[in-house]
């Protein structure tokens, strides 16, 4: 099944970021933000949504804790390169942990674009579907990738 | 009273700095500075050093002289939490093929898994070498994962271990660090009886194992005294099945009442120190009834720098990893994985036979006098050298305490609750 990063080679730019070493990742995370397929609304929402079924253990600034995961930085580096629909499934099967899989499949997508968002990803205008299929097809590039 | 009490005290690192100290503050100048240079060099540093500290001592018809132990919340530095991974059957020892690989799983040791990690690592190691391989992966570097890891370096392998993170953010240091082998380890009905024997086996081993860190620098392995205190004649709990209760596990997917819990800890009452009364002119508490128990206990920081040393010195590779299928575990290099992945198994395997039991500990500034432990009315303190650890295990359910919980935030307010139910327990003889 074929693979596309929503109008821009970024999966490709992920990798040739990651082959050509510090000094060119250092450039590339100077670059605009690649864009990703959700919403300012969805985000919005999925801000709400965070507040109040996630932050309590990942944090307001989803910095996390010693023990939490924060959902910046090393969770950008864990997912990246991945489909976007693994994040979703995991998100659906195994979140908020005190009681997993009690969030809609909607609030589930708008928690991530909110999460995208966070993380730099740009809007890509429409919203993050909330379908694992179709979000299998989506790699999640690199926040630095052109 | 002091200077009885201080004959019995440890002779920790701190305390001997500080003496040092006092020493230098009252000789001044060059020659007082050459004197203490020449105390330094005569004083018998490497067994004050390296000795564990000695039990309070004990005479027959006399109180131990005890340090008072502060429980007070000008004290509380931390409250942790954590999921306990409960399997009914018990630890999942198994071995499937994933890909080209052979996994070896060591996981769900329930409140258990520091107590058997030894033992546990000793069959799963034992499984991984049936296929002759020369290094091995293991994924996950809790307790279990890491004493695994060293028990294969022992064996003769390689090893790398991937993990998202090390011991120190891992579950396994948000325990209570006690050695508790049958804690939520299983369920008698499915763990069947030939489990008690496996068990058996791993815990002896682990026992064993265990008393090897006695009295190396840090304190990895400690024993302290442990006190039950009671304003009544104590009475061992026993929770006969309530056969008004007609769900189990069986029906439920999680146990519904205490009876359903596998209790082995007989098996070792052989080796494992027993509780014991204290008379009433031995008792150092102001509370009328009181046990005793010596409590094995493991003082993490230490601990897990004792084992991260054997490991890398070992060779071993650490790898900074997070897995997102079982279908990964084909795609490493090694071709050996052992799974020790603990709670984080029930979403990453699937495994929906993991029942979380949630459980939490308050630590207070470490009090090295104050060199034992205390139990009252479900709750307990234990002093050790990474702090006092406090638990709450009100509401009085036994081991149903936590079972399905996985609400993995801290509750401060059950610590709080905790050392105000504690407080009149803390309260010395003559104090």
């Amino acid at each position: 099944m074929k693979r596309t990063s929503l109008g821009l080679a970024l999966g490709l730019g992920f990798l040739a970021l990651a082959a050509a070493g510090a000094g060119a990742a250092l450039a590339a995370a100077a670059q605009p933000a690649p864009r990703l397929l959700y919403s300012e609304s969805q985000a919005a929402e999925g801000a709400r949504v965070y507040g109040m079924r996630c932050a309590m253990c990942h944090g307001r600034q989803l910095e996390g804790t010693l023990e939490t995961p924060a959902l910046t930085g090393k969770f950008v580096a864990n997912w990246a390169g991945r489909p976007v629909g693994d994040l979703y499934d995991y998100l659906g099967r195994a979140m908020p942990q005190f009681a997993p899989g009690s969030l809609p499949p909607e609030e589930d997508a708008k928690v991530i674009a909110y999460i995208l968002k966070a993380n730099g990803y740009r809007p890509g205008g429409a919203p993050l579907p909330a379908d694992s299929a179709a979000l299998g097809r989506i790699d999640l590039p690199a926040p630095g990738a052109p | 009273m002091s200077d009885a009490y201080s004959s019995g005290r440890p002779s920790s690192p701190g305390r001997d700095g500080m003496a040092l100290l006092g020493r230098r503050t009252m000789l001044k100048g060059g020659s007082g500075a050459a004197l203490l240079a020449g105390l330094q060099a005569c004083a018998p540093a490497p067994a004050a050093l390296v000795s564990a500290p000695p039990p309070t001592p004990r005479e027959p018809g006399k109180r131990p002289l005890l340090h008072p132990m502060r429980g007070t919340l000008d004290q509380l530095i931390d409250v942790k939490c954590c999921i306990r991974p409960l399997r009914a059957a018990g630890p999942n020892l198994a071995a499937e093929i994933i890909g080209n690989a052979l996994v070896v799983h060591n996981y769900g040791h329930g409140g258990s898994g520091w107590s058997l990690s030894w033992g546990s690592a000793e069959v799963a190691v034992g499984k991984a070498l049936s296929v002759l391989p020369r290094e091995i992966a293991v994924v996950g570097c809790g307790i279990i994962g890491l004493t695994t890891a060293v028990v294969a370096q022992r064996a003769g392998l390689r090893v790398t271990i991937y993990a998202r993170d090390m011991i120190q953010r891992s579950r396994s240091f948000r325990a209570s660090g006690s050695f508790t082998p049958d804690s939520r380890v299983a369920l008698t009905e499915p763990a069947g009886p030939a489990f008690g024997d496996l068990w058996e086996t791993m815990a002896r081993l682990s026992w064993k194992t265990f008393r090897t860190y006695l009295g190396l620098p840090g304190n990895p392995v400690e024993f302290h005294d442990s006190y039950g205190l009671s304003d009544t004649p104590i009475e061992k709990r026993h929770y006969p099945p309530d056969p008004a209760i007609t769900d189990s596990y069986a029906t439920k997917g999680v146990p519904v009442q205490n009876s359903e819990f596998m209790h082995l800890s007989d098996r070792i009452k052989d080796i494992v120190p027993q509780a014991v009364d204290v008379p009433a002119e031995e008792n150092p508490f102001a509370l009328p009834y009181a046990q005793r128990s010596s409590q094995m206990h493991f003082n993490f920081a230490s601990y897990a720098h004792t084992l991260l040393s054997e490991f890398f010195a070992g060779g071993g590779r650490f790898v900074n990893r997070d897995f997102h299928s079982p279908a990964e575990y084909g795609q490493l290099a090694e071709k050996v994985v052992i799974n020790c992945t603990g709670y984080a198994a029930r979403d990453l395997w699937r495994d929906r036979t993991i029942i979380p039991v949630r459980g939490q500990t308050g630590w207070l500034v470490p009090q090295p006098d104050a060199n034992y432990g205390v139990r009252y009315k479900n709750v307990s303190m234990l002093s050790k050298g990474d702090g006092v650890v406090v638990q709450n295990n009100n509401p009085d359910i036994g081991e149903m305490l936590g079972v399905g919980d996985s609400m993995e935030l801290p509750d401060r307010s059950g610590i709080e609750e905790g050392l105000r139910i504690m407080a009149p327990a803390l309260v010395l003889k003559g104090a």
